[in-house]
């Protein structure tokens, strides 16, 4: 089950060690999630989780590191605030918000990271299947539905 | 995949230093499991020298009041203040132990802050002032210990006094300048006073100039270490009193040769029992200047082991900035200002804009985070680009 499922994790490159976790972009022991390596979590941009899950990403995760200790001081709190939004907007628009994930490790928490990993691709697996991918491109609701600028050309 | 301490370290110097940055993120491991990481004291070593720093300053205040900096009162002043003010001498107790707590505080911050490369790109202003911070506090605890204007402090002056002296060409200029004239008199202890004081004052100055470029600077620790972190300085200024080590007062046929030891304050001058004073006092020279060098010339990684670490100044597109200032907001090292508009935007948000997001190049650390707080898609990392992340996204959606 959890072969099939497609899940993107955004991580910082101060927190977990991924040497010995990946090969390849991706975890050795959740071979359906996919890691792509950001200089802080709060350089990711929700929009970009969002636009993963409309091209058929089953579930996202921004992993920082450890709340208190972000080498910017506040990157992974900034990035936790951002995905409280994101998962309300995304709650608006019937999409489970359990298929976005943040989490906080440090560089020897390799273990704990992985578990929770599994435990985050377990609770998406439970999940009824998410609705296909929409046409790749940008975010539908990168603004609320109504608002005139959006600033799409 | 993470390169913070697998890449491939080139030399001697930089696989110490990985070693280092692992350890002491080993260390946190271990303290994470007694508590939650908010509330990891190590987190919080600045905050926590800070904590202590205001201690120092309002126990300060009480024992001024009682002071008399003049040969033959300062010893009975302090004496008086410890035996007959209700509760003096406690609070001597906590101006010295809050004294200990500081120095330590400060070195522990100074250490994980190097081996944890918080000290790299336009991070040099917080270290250069911490540098100086470090410098006045060590110079006002040694001033501390004179005050007191003991045997000890006897001793320590006359040592001073050797290490300055053995400056070549000012050295006979600053020891006037240190004591006074030509020998300790009533004006000595002013003097004393006033460097106990004045640069405590500094300390300020400087702690100004650590906080400026950062947006939101953990001034403060959790509310239960500064309850902790007071109430065991209170607890031990109860418990081992200040006055177990009983010095005489100084008087001007003493000469002492030998007193209690304290290991925050006073290592440079345990050293002078092993080296000439010339010595020590080069040593303490050169342990600033290389302090004040390290954001430069410590090189733990070179900008390719760095890898997305190291993807540029973050740039404004101009034709997206819509002026809302979000970026200005998150960026944790005030680098991005909003400037009046020259004109409008590209895009149809942008069109209306009155204000410009402008990143200050000399303050970026090029972490991202304004990325990541801009929805207008109007900020990159040069080397980074949104494309670039769009595309690993999608071939992890497509595989």
């Amino acid at each position: 089950m959890t072969q099939t499922l497609k899940v993107v994790g955004f991580i910082c490159d101060w927190s977990v060690d991924l040497a010995p976790l990946s090969d390849g972009g991706r975890l050795r022991e959740v071979p359906g999630v996919r890691v792509i390596r950001v200089p802080c979590s709060g350089f990711v941009r929700p929009n970009w989780l969002e636009d993963a899950l409309n091209r058929g990403a089953d579930g996202v995760f921004v992993t920082g590191c450890p709340y208190g200790d972000c080498l910017n001081r506040e990157g992974n709190f900034l990035m936790r605030d951002r995905i409280d939004q994101l998962r309300r907007r995304l709650q608006r628009r019937k999409v489970d918000p359990a298929r976005i994930g943040m989490l906080a490790f440090g560089l020897h928490d390799g273990a704990s990271f992985l578990a929770e990993v599994k435990a985050f691709v377990d609770r998406i697996a439970a999940l009824p299947p998410a609705p296909p991918a929409r046409a790749a491109g940008r975010a539908a609701v990168t603004q609320p539905a109504q608002a005139s600028e959006g600033e799409r050309p | 995949m993470s390169t913070v301490a697998t890449g491939q370290a080139s030399g001697r110097y930089a696989r110490l230093m990985t070693s280092l940055l692992r350890g002491t993120l080993r260390l946190d491991v271990l303290v994470n499991k007694l508590y939650p990481t908010d509330f990891n004291p190590l987190y919080y070593t600045g905050g926590l020298s800070n904590l202590f720093l205001f201690t120092l300053v309002l126990s300060g205040i009480f024992l001024f009041f009682y002071y008399d900096a003049s040969l033959g009162e300062s010893f009975a002043s302090v004496q008086y203040l410890t035996d007959r003010v209700p509760y003096g001498g406690i609070v001597r107790g906590v101006h010295r132990y809050a004294a200990d707590g500081f120095i330590v505080g400060i070195l522990l911050h100074l250490l994980r802050n190097w081996f944890t490369d918080r000290h790299l790109f336009a991070r040099d202003n917080p270290w250069i002032s911490g540098m100086f911070l470090l410098l006045f506090a060590g110079f006002i605890g040694f001033t501390g210990y004179q005050l007191v204007w003991d045997e000890r402090a006897q001793l320590l002056t006359s040592m001073f006094v050797a290490m300055l002296r053995s400056i070549p060409a000012a050295g006979a200029a600053l020891t006037r300048l240190f004591i006074g004239g030509v020998g300790i008199s009533d004006g000595t202890l002013v003097r004393i006073l006033f460097l106990h004081i004045g640069p405590a004052t500094a300390l300020y100055v400087f702690l100004w100039w650590h906080y400026v470029r950062q947006r939101h600077p953990k001034i403060w620790p959790p509310g239960v270490w500064v309850l902790f972190c007071v109430g065991l300085v209170f607890l031990l200024a109860g418990a081992v009193p200040v006055t177990r080590e009983t010095i005489p007062a100084a008087t001007p046929a003493a000469s002492p040769t030998r007193f209690p030891m304290d290991v925050f304050f006073l290592i440079p001058f345990w050293l002078l029992n092993f080296l000439p004073a010339g010595v020590v006092v080069l040593l303490l020279v050169a342990l600033f200047v290389g302090g004040l060098a390290i954001p430069y010339a410590s090189r733990r990684e070179t900008p390719v082991e760095m890898g997305v670490r190291h993807s540029g100044v973050a740039q404004v597109i101009d034709g997206n900035c819509t002026g809302c200032e979000l970026c200005y907001y998150d960026c944790p090292y005030n680098a991005i200002v909003m400037v009046p508009s020259p004109g409008p935007g590209l895009s149809k948000a942008a069109a209306n804009r009155s204000l410009l997001a402008v990143v200050i190049e000399s303050r970026c650390v090029e972490c991202g985070i304004c990325i990541g707080a801009c929805p207008f898609e109007a900020l990159e990392l040069p080397k980074f680009l949104e494309r670039d992340v769009l595309r690993q996204v999608g071939e992890a959606v497509q595989a």
